[in-house]
């Protein structure tokens, strides 16, 4: 093989304290190495021509590029060798930039080691292949998980250029937690007149597929041509001839069910639809508090619905739908306050949660939009608000800002003086996160036009006395001990990710960071993908969001996916599994630890048993090569014997 | 005892030969020392089947290697003579979907330790063996002398002496009462740890000397009965390339590294590996410390539970241990 290398500079970047000159003339004496030279941006046009002009001045058959991380610049130099008439897998980058020049400045063990580097890629290449990808067709449909606004705003865009989308939702209703939101920020409009207009679109458009109620059983398939099972949760209303009229509600004899809309701040009938805008308006039978489940008897709802559709006897089914790319859009939980014994546990009635506060300033609240305490319905004069509950705070695992939290008790303390125009508000806070379009203005208003009192600080405590809550806190700016009493403590409780979210991304194959929030396949210049290819992400799934940001990403999603499905096939990668025949011994080891169902076993005509990869299912993870006693499934472009060639290089 | 257990051998195969096609069991060799693997086809050579402390050979690995016993014939099954080890390997090859449990008649014959054969030929005072027999903690060897009262616990095999399953863990027949096993879980790897407790100039010192006299002839892995590439062995592949037939002690080393990994969460210790060794290189403690680790790390142990996934051989992210 007549192979060429070409060691980047990236300017200063690796010539600082990698002496590229000397990397390339020791290339000189690798086997096969016909042509090395080194180069200021090899990723640049003139760099990628120079090395298009070589492999045809030299007959190059093979390439190395010693530069940044392939996963910058290896499709780009792939294209680069591909032009010049070589086949893209003829091609070997050696990292000397993120493992090399950027680590360490000792200029001559850095030399050392990207001498080595780039030897090792030499020696690989000298066993690469040329592969070639196939084409699969693509099904144009799209799967979105999650019904919040981020997954909306998908679904609808997805909707709006033509293609069929599956929603799926696991609570009874669309709408997510913006749908349990009184006002917005920093504008101040009703969240369900600016989401319900949305929310009834989601249901009257032809292409949307809604299963509320359902949840993602399995995914199977990759790019382009997933199967998804969903689980259509057992209602025991039949959703196909509900009507939504509500009688059941209303006479269901067991009131003692939780009201998870409300967020447990009133009770709910066993039999209940979630809140009056809930699409779809169906009826849904909570199993815990059913009298027929629990005593076996009473049928009240079954005897008095108008259209007979309660069916006591449903089960859970599961149905198939195959689509071509998903976007994941599961949302965040609320972080349980709970933990904070200094806050009183969740012991005190009248210490609530941002979200429960959000219920009781909201008109279809519990208290129908008037501000009541919990603990005995009186209205409170003296409201504290406590920001960064579970944010900020390394001790209860939650160092990182949720972002939000700011801007809603700036929002409901102003909803709270217009409210009450004679109650004080009073903030403790870390710092003022207001980054936003308009954001910190929103905030200066609530300080300045409303006079709401913002004491830097943290609480450490609240405790009872009375019938009053005491907040004790230090005000860091007047370096001082503050005591408020309080009628109302509202906790600014963070976010964290949806429980449930680290399963999901199992069954996608997504990766999840340690807080169990999505990966981005790139924080800044990938931030809607993930690295599984098809998948995407949109909203507080992802991390942190506010509404627009969630809405943005919604729509970017959609974007995604309406470029993937602007072609009509899809290429393959050709970095998959493959069995030699001659070697397998047909133990099927492979099958067992398959984690993408992607190997099965076939018979020869001679009654042999051997294994074969589906290769478009192969993800190319490598486990089976890992198993395989003889090594007769190999991974494509890392073959044990392109490994070993490097290692023996390492070692030699 | 064991002459009664051989009796009841007999009768067992003989009761049951009708459903078989072929019955593996152990039969004289060429010595009285040394019994080898038999195949009962037909009722007259049912009366060649022996039970002994000499009958050494674990019989799984015909099931699924060649040359080996020949698929049964249409509504018959195979019989299979198995000790409590050997029982472990068949339930491994049964997890691994090599062979299938309906189609084997398991006989069972709980244990009370097999002999080191090299170790009592070593043995000064005796001459010309005719049997041996086990009572209690005593071998009784016959020889041109007459009876010799021999220590069991100097002539048992390693793999005997660690022994903690000598009752087969499944069988459709048992031959015997079950017999108490020598060894607690908690010492099966005394002889792991007490290498361990060396230094590891102590360790590389032991294992050079020891891999250093190996011959690369490959008999622990033919008698393994879960190392079923055979020919397709990556000993002696040249594609892809991990060994070269270089004679030094390096390739030695990977050799029985891969050997002992390609055996991870699977080895069941029947102890063949290192029976066989014609250098008597200890190589079953390579396997012992992997299961060590297998059960700290995964609380798994190779070869008890049919229905068990071995631990390597399923992908799951929930992992305990992990």
């Amino acid at each position: 093989m007549r192979i060429g290398v070409f060691v980047c500079q990236c300017g200063t970047n690796i010539a600082g304290t990698v002496d590229t000159e000397a990397v390339a003339r020791k290339a000189l004496e690798y086997a096969d190495v016909v042509y090395a030279t080194s180069y200021v941006y090899t990723c640049s046009e003139p760099g990628q021509q120079e090395i298009q002009r070589r492999i045809k001045e030299m007959d190059l058959q093979g390439v190395v590029v010693a530069a940044c991380s392939p996963r910058m610049h290896e499709p780009t130099f792939r294209r680069a060798v591909e032009r010049a008439g070589l086949n893209r897998y003829m091609f070997e980058m050696a990292n000397i930039r993120e493992h090399v020049s950027w680590i360490s400045t000792d200029k001559e063990a850095n030399t050392r080691k990207a001498m080595e580097l780039v030897h090792m890629a030499v020696a690989k290449l000298r066993f690469n292949q040329p592969l070639f990808s196939s084409k699969v067709p693509i099904n144009k449909r799209v799967l979105i998980i999650g019904a919040g606004v981020a997954g909306i705003q998908a679904a609808l865009d997805c909707s709006d250029g033509g293609l069929d989308v599956v929603l799926v939702e696991k609570n009874p209703s669309i709408g997510g937690k913006m749908a349990q939101l009184d006002k917005t920020f920093p504008t101040i409009d009703c969240s369900s007149c600016i989401l319900g207009p949305k929310m009834v679109d989601t249901a009257q458009k032809e292409n949307i597929t809604l299963y509320a109620c359902s949840e993602v059983e399995s995914v199977a398939g990759y790019v382009g041509n997933f199967k998804v099972q969903i689980r259509k949760k057992a209602t025991y209303v039949d959703w196909n001839a509900c009507t939504g009229c509500g009688e059941c509600v209303q006479k269901c004899p067991s009131r003692k069910a939780p009201d998870t809309f409300n967020e447990n701040l009133s009770n709910a009938r066993a039999i209940n639809i979630p809140f009056p805008q809930a699409i779809p308006k169906k009826a849904t039978i909570n199993r815990d508090y059913c009298l027929h489940f629990t005593r076996g008897k009473c049928g009240v709802c079954k005897k008095i619905c108008p259209v007979r559709a309660i069916d006591y006897d449903m089960q859970d089914e599961i149905v198939t739908e195959e689509v071509g790319a998903i976007i994941v859009a599961t949302g965040y939980d609320l972080f349980d306050h709970s933990v904070y014994g200094e806050y009183g546990g969740g012991r005190y009635p009248d210490v609530i949660s941002g979200l429960q506060y959000e219920r009781i300033l909201s008109a279809s609240g519990p208290f129908g939009g008037h501000i009541k305490r919990p603990s005995d319905g009186s209205e409170p004069k003296d409201i504290v608000f406590i920001a960064c509950v579970g944010s900020r705070d390394a001790s209860v695992g939650r160092p990182y800002c949720s972002g939000i939290c700011c801007m809603y008790i700036a929002k409901q303390a102003i909803l709270t003086k217009d409210h009450l125009p004679d109650s004080n508000c009073y903030v403790f806070y870390m710092d003022i996160r207001s980054p936003g379009k308009n954001y910190d203005e929103f905030v200066r208003r609530a300080q300045e036009e409303y006079g709401v009192q913002y004491i830097r600080g943290r609480v450490g405590k609240v405790y009872p006395r009375g019938d009053r809550l005491v907040v004790q806190g230090a005000d860091t700016l007047l370096g001082i001990q503050v005591e408020v009493e309080a009628d109302l403590v509202v906790l600014a409780t963070g976010v964290e990710a949806s429980s449930g979210a680290a399963e999901l991304a199992e069954k996608l194959r997504i990766s999840y960071d340690q807080y169990g929030f999505y990966m981005e396949s790139h924080p800044k210049l990938r931030p809607v993908e993930t690295n599984t290819a098809g998948v995407y992400l949109a909203g507080a799934c992802q991390g942190p969001k506010d509404i627009p940001a969630s809405v943005a990403q919604g729509s970017a999603a959609a974007a995604k996916i309406q470029a993937l499905f602007a072609r009509d096939v899809i290429e393959t990668d050709p970095q998959v599994a493959l069995v030699n025949e001659r070697t397998c011994v047909g133990c099927l080891k492979c099958i067992m630890v398959c984690p993408f169902g992607a190997i099965q076993s076939k018979t020869l005509r001679d009654g042999s048993i051997k294994a074969e990869v589906l290769a478009s299912v192969c993800q190319g993870c490598g486990l089976c090569n890992a198993t395989c006693p003889p090594k007769a499934i190999q991974l494509q472009h890392a073959t044990d014997n392109q490994i070993l060639a490097e290692l023996n290089t390492l070692c030699a | 005892m064991e002459a009664s257990a051989t009796t009841r051998l007999h009768q067992e195969v003989e009761a049951s030969i009708g459903r078989l096609s072929t019955v593996l069991g152990w039969g004289a060799g060429y010595d009285p020392l040394h019994m080898t693997p038999l195949f009962v086809r037909s009722p007259e050579d049912i009366a060649r089947l022996v039970w002994n402390p000499l009958c050494v050979q674990n019989l799984t690995g015909y099931l699924v290697k060649s040359p080996g016993v020949q698929p049964p014939e249409e509504g018959k099954k195979i019989g299979i003579c198995v000790r409590g080890c050997d029982s472990r390997s068949l339930v491994a090859l049964i997890q691994e979907k090599l062979i299938s449990r309906e189609n084997l008649y398991i006989i069972g014959i709980p244990c009370r330790g097999t002999v080191d054969i090299r170790r009592l030929m070593n043995e000064s005072g005796l001459s010309n063996i005719r049997s041996v027999r086990i009572e209690k903690d005593l071998l009784i060897v016959d020889d041109a002398n007459g009876a010799h009262n021999l220590p069991l616990e100097r002539f048992l095999a390693r793999r005997c002496l660690r022994c903690r399953h000598p009752n087969p863990v499944i069988h459709d027949v048992l031959l015997d009462e079950p017999v108490t096993p020598r060894t607690t879980a908690e010492d099966a790897y005394r002889d792991v740890e007490s290498l361990e407790a060396q230094s590891l100039d102590q360790r590389r010192a032991f294992w050079s000397v020891e891999l250093d006299r190996c011959l690369r002839c490959y008999a622990c892995r033919n008698a393994c009965p879960l190392c079923i590439c055979q020919n397709r062995c990556i000993a002696e592949t040249r594609d892809p390339r991990w060994l070269t037939q270089r004679v030094n002690l390096p390739e030695k080393f990977l050799y029985h590294f891969i050997h002992a990994l390609h055996l991870a969460g699977r080895c069941t210790e029947c102890g063949e590996c290192e029976r066989v060794c014609p250098m008597e290189i200890p190589v079953t403690l390579i396997k012992e410390k992997l299961n060590q680790i297998t059960r700290d790390l995964l609380h798994y142990e190779a070869g008890l539970d049919p229905e068990a996934v071995p631990p390597l051989l399923t992908f799951n992210p929930a992992e305990a241990g992990i």
